[in-house]
């Protein structure tokens, strides 16, 4: 893709304010191409602060965000995703009207370009664009397994097949990076199978860089390269599974007790 | 007492069999009539599903679009022109509105935006009055207001014109919201911001073409109320009437606002010509309003509009 060497995502230092509250306070990590990453920690760690932070919805009052080498802090939700970063969300932000097909198409937004005029009588080049993306759309569909769902309207899908279609559509935009936020959050233990390969899969087979935030540990252990922890709006660790998990401070953190 | 009660009950279905003709030209007028409600009513759609504000505005822009053909018109540009020249100055209401009224009040509450558009109501009457004047104008786009007969049916040239023009314009909306990649983004809009934002959806464009197309449809709407019933403040009154179209059509829906207008279009000349006589006239003004209370009562969701289930 870009010939620039070094990480994919730098956060230097963030810090967020809400009211009294200090959300994140002066957050630091790295995250190099090719890469997956977990952010764990705690409810309320500001882990979702600092996803929301890296896609544009909220600004930090001091530290930087570079992308690819380029300070990225201050930019909003749409240029982010023009940047190459796709996201989902924790409570599932889907078109809950529109098709699985179309919510998928929708997430191509930004690779499709046409004029209004010729849009609105749907004629020619803009017939033949949306054909073109329909095609890279249906492969999307094959990868994850949902082609028996495509006509459904997605606020009427199950919970977990709703968590895959947000997937669909974050990938549909061929990212850089992929932020998930909880991507297994109220799934089975089937269902958390299946999304651990689909993950795994994207990573390996489009070589999209993926942070995630996750609470079951095991998951986290098993796929990520690479593990934050944060607590308070700290980070506290950040390193392999295995050291972080021998990472006193993450023992106290999660189980509140003091450390032999 | 039954005899009167049976005179109101069976005898205009009566009237109807018996003069078939004239039956099917009551209803064109209807159609005709509730076409013009839809395409005021779509104008409201429109910037609903996209953007979530009730737009209170849209009778006045209808009456704005109209002003602004006409003073065209009268200053000798041919019709053409001017038509370009209205539809460039919509369009530019529609960037200037979101640069000054919805960008400043982003994240607001709804009834805020609402109250903007109230506002806004007011300023586009005052501006378009100072522009062209208050006085009542003639629209003459060129289109005879004649009638014709086929089998013994009386059509209205104008009727048919504009039925015909609300009709392609609907259909052109609908391949655009469904087919189309700016139709999906405006969808996505109405369906969830957040979501929208995070794949690449710049909200401040989808707003401008919103306010675009339902300046567009205004047009359209201004043209063929204006060339029936001339130019002049009460124009901007005719989106009164699409309220009932919109509790009944359902505020989001694109179907919904055409058979809406039907109804209402087709309803209120039936209940004028067969049941005015009985009950002393004057059933076109308050029909549309009555169905709308009922529709509220039992339906509140409208015809097309998504259930509405509380989740406890």
């Amino acid at each position: 893709m870009t010939a620039t060497a070094g990480p994919l995502l730098e956060v230097d230092g963030i810090s967020v304010r809400f009211g009294a509250l200090l959300a994140l306070n002066r957050v630091s990590l790295t995250i190099p191409r090719g890469e997956i990453a977990a952010i764990i920690g705690p409810n309320g760690a500001g882990k979702t602060t600092l996803l929301n932070c890296i896609s544009g919805f909220y600004h930090p009052y001091e530290g930087h965000i570079r992308f690819d080498g380029r300070d990225r802090t201050h930019l909003r939700p749409p240029d982010v995703a023009a940047l190459g970063i796709a996201r989902t969300f924790q409570n599932v932000a889907l078109f809950r009207g529109m098709s699985v097909l179309d919510n998928i198409m929708t997430g191509r937004i930004l690779k499709m370009r046409g004029s209004f005029l010729l849009d609105a009588v749907w004629w020619g080049p803009a017939r033949r664009q949306e054909l073109e993306h329909r095609a890279f759309v249906e492969r999307i569909i094959d990868f994850l397994a949902i082609q028996a769902i495509r006509k459904t309207p997605a606020g009427r899908l199950p919970y977990g097949l709703q968590k895959r279609v947000e997937l669909a559509r974050a990938l549909a935009a061929e990212p850089q990076l992929l932020l998930l936020d909880e991507p297994m959050a109220g799934m089975n233990v089937e269902e958390k199978e299946d999304m651990c390969r689909f993950i795994l899969d994207v990573n390996s087979e489009f070589g999209t860089t993926i942070a995630l935030i996750e609470h079951d540990m095991g998951v986290v252990m098993d796929i990520s390269d690479h593990v934050v922890v944060l607590d308070y709006g700290r980070t506290i660790a950040d390193g392999t599974p295995e050291q972080v998990r021998k990472e006193p401070a993450v023992l106290d953190a999660y189980l509140g007790v003091a450390h032999e | 007492m039954s005899d009167a009660v049976g005179a109101v009950l069976a005898g205009p279905f009566k009237d109807m069999v018996s003069s078939p003709a004239f039956f099917v030209e009551v209803v064109i007028g209807g159609i005709a009539a509730g076409l013009m409600y839809s395409l005021v009513a779509l104008g409201f759609v429109l910037i609903f599903k996209a953007s979530g504000v009730f737009n209170f505005a849209q009778g006045v822009m209808v009456l704005f679009a109209a002003l602004t053909l006409v003073g065209l018109l009268e200053r000798g540009v041919p019709v053409p022109i001017a038509l370009i020249l209205t539809m460039l100055v919509m369009v530019a209401l529609a960037f200037a509105i979101e640069r000054l009224v919805l960008r400043p009040l982003v994240n607001q509450e709804h009834i805020i935006l609402f109250m903007a558009t109230i506002g806004l109501n007011f300023f586009l009457e005052g501006f378009g009055e100072m522009v062209w004047g208050a006085n009542v104008k003639r629209l003459d786009i060129g289109i005879p207001d004649r009638s014709f007969m086929i089998r013994g049916v009386q059509i209205n040239q104008l009727e048919m014109t504009a039925a015909l023009t609300a009709a392609v314009l609907v259909t052109i909306l609908g391949v655009f919201f469904q087919r189309t990649r700016i139709g999906r983004a405006l969808r996505a809009v109405a369906d969830d911001h957040e979501a929208a934002l995070s794949i690449g959806i710049p909200l401040k464009t989808i707003w401008v073409v919103v306010w675009s197309v339902a300046g567009l449809v205004a047009i359209v709407a201004g043209i063929m109320w204006g060339a029936k019933s001339g130019v002049q403040f009460s124009l901007s009154l005719i989106a009164l009437k699409a309220l009932p179209v919109l509790i009944l059509g359902g505020f989001e829906s694109v179907p919904g606002a055409i058979v809406g207008g039907l109804i209402i279009g087709v309803g209120e000349k039936l209940g004028e010509v067969y049941w005015g006589p009985l009950v002393g006239g004057a059933i076109e003004n308050w029909f549309a309003y009555v169905l709308a209370l009922a529709f509220l009562l039992i339906r509140p969701q409208g015809l097309f509009g998504e259930k509405i289930i509380e989740r406890v």
